[in-house]
């Protein structure tokens, strides 16, 4: 079943194209991989697909809803949501303050209720409290409970942009570049952990990644782009097979040896 | 030093810390930094005094009355401007607080530039403690509920908290209306304390020091806006011998501040009773257990 | 007709002087990215340098000028040490700047206040004498066309500065991206001092200009708003922008006052200001940013 769906995406900075012509299908339940060279326009993808930045021209489905045209805040509403490459926590907040403003959306009560602290604000918000404790046990994160997300190791950083995210409860997690700077141990619990997600939360990942072994590791599908264009898709065996894909990263060393 | 003269200055503090309170939604919580909010008092002062001196109503209803027209003039200013960045914001407050004070100076109705005189005294020292208290109240329950987190994302990081669900251009817009209407509700109980006002009274500097103060509070805390309207306020006052020298010292004060303890005096923290209660705890255990602290790898 | 000449002169010698103060700010701008409400503090003090220097010591006008623009550049550059630059190290949010360029306006201010000098207002002697040239049946204040001349000539020579020099191409390095020129071995500190210095030499030119044109008093500072009106409105950080803005500035403001009531010239400067960030936030010229996720 189609999940997401791009259809000739394009995007244009001023005479640039940023993404050329672009579409691809990703299905429910599937971790779906997007890689290519650094400019190739991932990142660009991923913004277009949060309404960060708006499609010049093609379409952008999720589940048969057209999102082109909506504000980042309503595609998140939607059900998609992601981490960011430059990793972008609340800094100055704790690590629960930071799931907990994320775990918003799942109350209701108005400003009034707020003030007024009535019943159905100290309902709600006991609940959020409990979502945002559990979350932080699923993703190992209690013992950092009340220390400042900017003073946190970095892995633990990631780890904690991927459980602000969870706490939307999503449909579609975008995960851009998550083992960055993550060393080949940590780069293999993360593997682990995606697909942990995947099966706990019952929801769709896409990522962005220049780790092979892991995109190799735990995407059933990938897409590969270069200068903008779809260069090739298929699952890791097919692309790692593809000789334009081989031709593309030919002296493209670093990437290589990740 | 009598009763009457420090009356005098709780009053006056405490009609800033109105204006301050709501500043601090705005620049402490929200992030968002305003030159404008003189004009949102002028704005109070205006409507208010019209409430009881044109249409005939009571004090505390023609302060509603203030706080609504502060907060309806907001939400135009809003609209126009809270989708422009940073430094530009701040500018374009600027450029309202200014209009407004110019508009005013033309309005004949009101006095225009020669002010408005005759308005009755009814502000004293219990209401103005009542609405404070009443203030400080509404603000906290804000602050601490998922509104308020959605406040602090906001001014932590923008961009994330849209992709966290957050309608940022509505939140930014409730911080700016209600921020208004606190403006506005000091605006109105400075015209009934003077019980005369002028645009004058408004200026861009008016504007500045209750930025400043927020500041010097320090960012993120309603204790501190308190403290730092108590302490602002009644200390120029309590300098008035020194008359002229006292801005002198209060301008080398700021950029002391600025340049020595930017996160102002509380630093983002709250004096609350939990707290007052730690730090008791704390002192009375000193070799106390201490917390795992971050940057350690796990 | 006449009279429509005679506003556009007086409209180009007041937009001129303007202009003068927004590079200045513009200046600082394009490089630190904060508005330095400390100009208007730097302009009055400018102002007051020039007047003593012509009454109380009887120094020929030229004399004069040059000792205001020069302790006005200094000032600017000593203001930058004591108030910014250690905001600078610490990396400090732009809001930290302006709160602290505002204590020094506040500071400056008031120290003239409390000073002997006092609140008093003083106006300068005639230096250009008083009668008006004739031009075709329109009169042209002689001060009017000296400062439209200063200013232009001034202006010219920092545009020189600027384009033609090495320290130019440093400034607009810096502009560009103050960090990445300090990679490339551009010595931002002393560009920093040199854009305060020439922003402060300026604003001592266009201090003195206004005190002759008007009166000299410690809150002329304040009309630095108008100047950074007209920055916004050629776009922040662009010194073309700015000198386009503050002329236009400046003759919409005397047409304003000359056609409809100088009570308006205020209010139409800062409505301007808010149909400009409204409709056109980068002004004419300004630079473009774009957020990058």
């Amino acid at each position: 079943m189609k999940l997401l769906e791009l259809k000739s995406v394009t995007k244009q900075f001023g005479g640039l194209t940023a993404v050329g012509d672009v579409s691809f299908v990703v299905e429910k339940d599937s971790i779906f991989g997007l890689i290519g060279p650094n400019g190739a326009g991932k990142t660009t993808i991923f913004n277009l697909i949060t309404g960060i930045y708006k499609v010049t021209e093609g379409e952008i489905l999720f589940e048969g809803i057209e999102t082109n045209s909506m504000e980042p805040y309503r595609v998140a509403e939607l059900g998609i949501t992601r981490t960011f490459q430059n990793i972008r926590l609340f800094k100055k907040l704790t690590t629960y303050d930071n799931i907990l403003t994320a775990c918003h959306y799942n109350a209701r009560y108005g400003l009034l209720d707020a003030i007024l602290r009535n019943k159905k604000y100290r309902v709600e918000e006991k609940g959020l409290l409990a979502q945002a404790e559990e979350l932080m046990n699923i993703m190992g994160l209690e013992d950092r409970r009340d220390i400042i997300a900017g003073n946190l190791p970095y892995g633990l950083q990631r780890r904690l942009e991927i459980a602000r995210a969870l706490a939307l409860k999503p449909k579609l997690l975008l995960l851009d570049e998550p083992a960055a700077g993550m060393n080949p141990d940590e780069t293999a619990r993360l593997m682990a952990l995606i697909k942990e997600i995947r099966d706990n939360f019952k929801l769709t990942i896409l990522v962005i990644e220049h780790h092979m072994d892991l995109i190799m590791g735990v995407c059933e599908r990938i897409v590969v782009l270069n200068f903008g264009k779809k260069l090739a898709e298929g699952t890791a065996s097919e692309v790692q097979a593809n000789p334009k894909v081989i031709e593309a990263y030919l002296g493209e060393e670093e990437v290589v040896v990740c | 030093m009598n009763w009457f003269y420090i009356k005098g200055i709780l009053i006056l503090s405490g009609i800033n810390l109105m204006a301050v309170l709501g500043l601090s939604l705005l620049t402490g919580f929200t992030g968002l930094f305003s030159f404008g909010h003189a004009g949102f008092m002028a704005i109070g002062a205006y409507v208010t005094a019209m409430g009881t001196m044109k249409l005939g109503l009571p004090f505390v209803p023609s302060l509603f009355l203030g706080a609504a027209g502060a907060a309806l003039a907001s939400f135009f200013i809003g609209r126009l401007t809270l989708n422009l960045k940073g430094d530009y914001f701040c500018i374009a407050t600027l450029g309202f607080g200014e209009a407004i004070r110019l508009i005013l100076d033309n309005v004949q109705y009101f006095g225009g530039a020669r002010g408005w005189p005759g308005i009755p005294v009814s502000t004293n020292l219990t209401t103005v403690v009542i609405i404070d208290v009443i203030g400080v109240v509404i603000l906290a329950n804000l602050i601490r509920s998922r509104h308020g987190r959605n406040f602090k994302a906001i001014r932590e990081e923008e961009l994330a908290s849209q992709t966290i669900g957050i309608n940022v251009f509505r939140y930014k817009m409730t911080a700016l209306m209600i921020s208004a209407a606190y403006a506005g509700v000091a605006g109105g109980m400075l015209a009934h304390l003077l019980g005369f006002i002028q645009p004058k009274l408004f200026q861009f500097i008016k504007s500045t020091e209750l930025t400043i103060t927020v500041i010097f509070g320090g960012l993120g805390s309603i204790s501190g806006s308190v403290i730092g309207a108590l302490v602002l306020t009644s200390l120029p006052e309590l300098l008035r011998t020194f008359a002229t020298w006292r801005l002198v010292v209060y301008g080398a004060a700021v950029v002391f501040i600025m340049i020595c303890r930017p996160q102002g005096l509380m630093g983002g923290y709250e004096i609350t009773f939990t707290s007052i209660k730690g730090l008791f705890y704390r002192l009375s255990r000193p070799l106390g257990k201490k917390h795992a602290v971050g940057g350690d790898k796990k | 007709m006449s009279v429509f000449l005679q506003q556009l002169i007086n409209g180009l010698s007041i937009g001129s002087v303007y202009a003068l103060m927004a590079v200045g700010y513009s200046l600082v701008y394009s490089i630190m990215n904060f508005s330095n409400f400390a100009h208007g503090g730097v302009i009055m003090i400018g102002s007051y340098i020039g007047f003593f220097a012509m009454t109380a010591f009887e120094l020929p006008f030229a004399t004069a000028f040059c000792l205001a623009a020069m302790g006005t550049g200094l000032l600017a550059v000593l203001i930058e040490r004591i108030a910014y630059s250690p905001l600078r190290k610490r990396d400090a949010p732009f809001l930290y700047f302006i709160i602290s360029a505002m204590g020094v306006s506040i500071f400056l201010e008031n120290i003239i206040i409390a000073s002997p000098i006092g609140p008093t207002f003083r106006t300068y002697p005639k230096v250009f004498g008083v009668a008006p040239f004739m031009v075709g049946g329109v009169n042209i204040g002689r001060l009017d066309v000296m400062m439209f001349f200063i200013s232009a000539i001034s202006l010219t020579l920092l545009i020189f500065i600027i384009e033609k020099t090495r320290t130019g191409m440093g400034i607009r390095a810096s502009a560009y991206n103050l960090k990445a020129s300090a990679l490339m071995g551009v010595n931002t500190d002393r560009i920093i001092i040199i854009v305060f210095g020439l922003g402060g030499l300026l604003a001592g030119i266009a201090g003195v200009l206004f005190g002759m044109k008007y009166t000299v008093y410690p809150q002329i500072g304040n009309i630095t708003l108008k100047s950074f009106i007209a920055a916004v409105f050629g776009g922040l950080g662009s010194l073309p922008g700015a000198v386009i803005g503050s002329i236009l500035l400046g003759v919409i403001e005397t047409f304003t006052s000359g056609y409809l009531s100088s009570q308006f010239r205020d209010l139409i400067a800062f409505v301007l200001l808010i149909l400009i960030l409204v409709v056109r936030p980068r002004g004419l010229m300004g630079k473009i940013t774009e957020d990058k996720a």
